[in-house]
């Protein structure tokens, strides 16, 4: 997909959590849903699955999504999936952040993390990820259980790695 | 026998000659007249064809001693070409004859140093393989000790991995980004 299309899908599902009053949340609970996209091979080629109807997999998005995510998330996915651009939906989301994050004059900021944050977690990380790196960040925490334990935040370019994984990594190729 | 006993009988008859042995006179001044005349004749007309003839043979007979005495010469010469190139046959033989000996002691020579070098580079080519089979086996031991050795730490941190040491890992890294700058 062009990145033309892909900023016109993402300005679209901006404008309309925007309009529904709900942009932060929906645009959390879509960055979560692009993720799992992302780390669910079966969950992506059922989405992306031209021969399996449209509404079938509409369906799968409600079944997946529903009670976890807000009603105007589950229908800008089922949006997406049904103009067929589901292969495409992790950069319209992506694009969808950074521009919310543009518009609270924000950064966004990617934390990996083996388990889930408490809310104070959260927010004590972001604070110290804003004081670190001096710029307001928008923090998008990710459920990543390869990483073993740690956490990984990405800001921009510039990538804090104290994870299990690496450090696993460092001694393997120390011995 | 019977012309014998007619020529006794008639020597003893001397009305057919006055001499058994000589002629009439004038048979003998006409007889000699008669020789003279031809001896004459012979030394007058055949004498110069005889001299000329005796010359010719001569001188062919000369010339066929010239001639032989030339093919002499050119056999003796030939002789002395052929006794020559003998000579040089037997010096031409014996100098192909060192040279064979040279080249074939050269190249016995240079073959006892092919094989020596040869047999050099096998040994080294022999000590090299098999210092690299042996590095080749130490490492492949190394790297098997350390794929086992990651296995082993990767399965003790992740069974030590509880929620006290998740927490206590994100809380570390809250504290040390918080503490950078």
């Amino acid at each position: 997909m062009s990145d033309a299309r892909i900023e016109a899908y993402s300005r679209a599902l901006f404008e309309v959590a925007q309009a529904e009053g709900n942009l932060n949340i929906v645009e959390d609970e879509l960055f979560r849903m692009a993720r799992a996209i992302e780390a669910n091979e079966k969950l992506r080629s059922t989405l992306t699955d031209a021969t399996i109807p449209v509404a079938r997999r509409q369906q799968v998005v409600e079944e997946l999504l529903g009670g976890k995510a807000s009603n105007t998330s589950i229908q800008l996915v089922s949006l997406i999936i049904g103009a067929g651009r589901g292969r495409e939906l992790p950069a319209i989301v992506d694009r969808l952040v950074q521009r919310a994050s543009s518009e609270q004059q924000r950064e966004v900021a990617e934390v990996r993390s083996a388990v889930a944050l408490s809310d104070d977690q959260t927010k004590r990380l972001a604070e110290a990820l804003s004081k670190s790196t001096g710029r307001k960040l928008n923090l998008k925490v990710v459920v990543d259980p390869s990483i073993l334990g740690g956490l990984v935040a990405t800001v921009g370019d510039e990538v804090i790695d104290d994870t299990v994984r690496t450090r696993l990594e460092q001694l393997k190729t120390r011995i | 026998m019977n012309l014998i006993v007619t020529a006794l009988f008639a020597v003893e008859d001397p009305s057919q000659t006055h001499h058994w042995l000589l002629p009439e006179t004038a048979e003998i001044i006409y007889g000699g007249l008669a020789s003279t005349i031809v001896f004459v004749g012979l030394y007058k007309f055949a004498g110069p064809m005889v001299k000329k003839s005796m010359k010719a043979r001569t001188e062919k007979i000369q010339k066929e001693l010239d001639g032989a005495s030339s093919a002499r010469s050119k056999s003796e010469v030939d002789a002395a070409d052929i006794r020559r190139a003998l000579g040089d046959i037997e010096a031409e033989r014996k100098k192909i004859l060192a040279e064979a000996d040279t080249q074939a002691a050269a190249i016995l020579v240079d073959g006892r140093a092919r094989l020596v070098k040869e047999v050099a580079e096998l040994e080294a080519k022999a000590v090299a393989d098999l210092s690299a089979a042996r590095g080749r086996s130490g490492e492949e031991l190394r790297g098997e000790i350390a794929r086992l050795s990651s296995a082993a730490i990767s399965s003790a941190v992740a069974a030590s991995l509880d929620d006290r040491a998740q927490q206590d890992l994100i809380e570390g890294f809250i504290k040390s980004v918080g503490a950078s700058k």
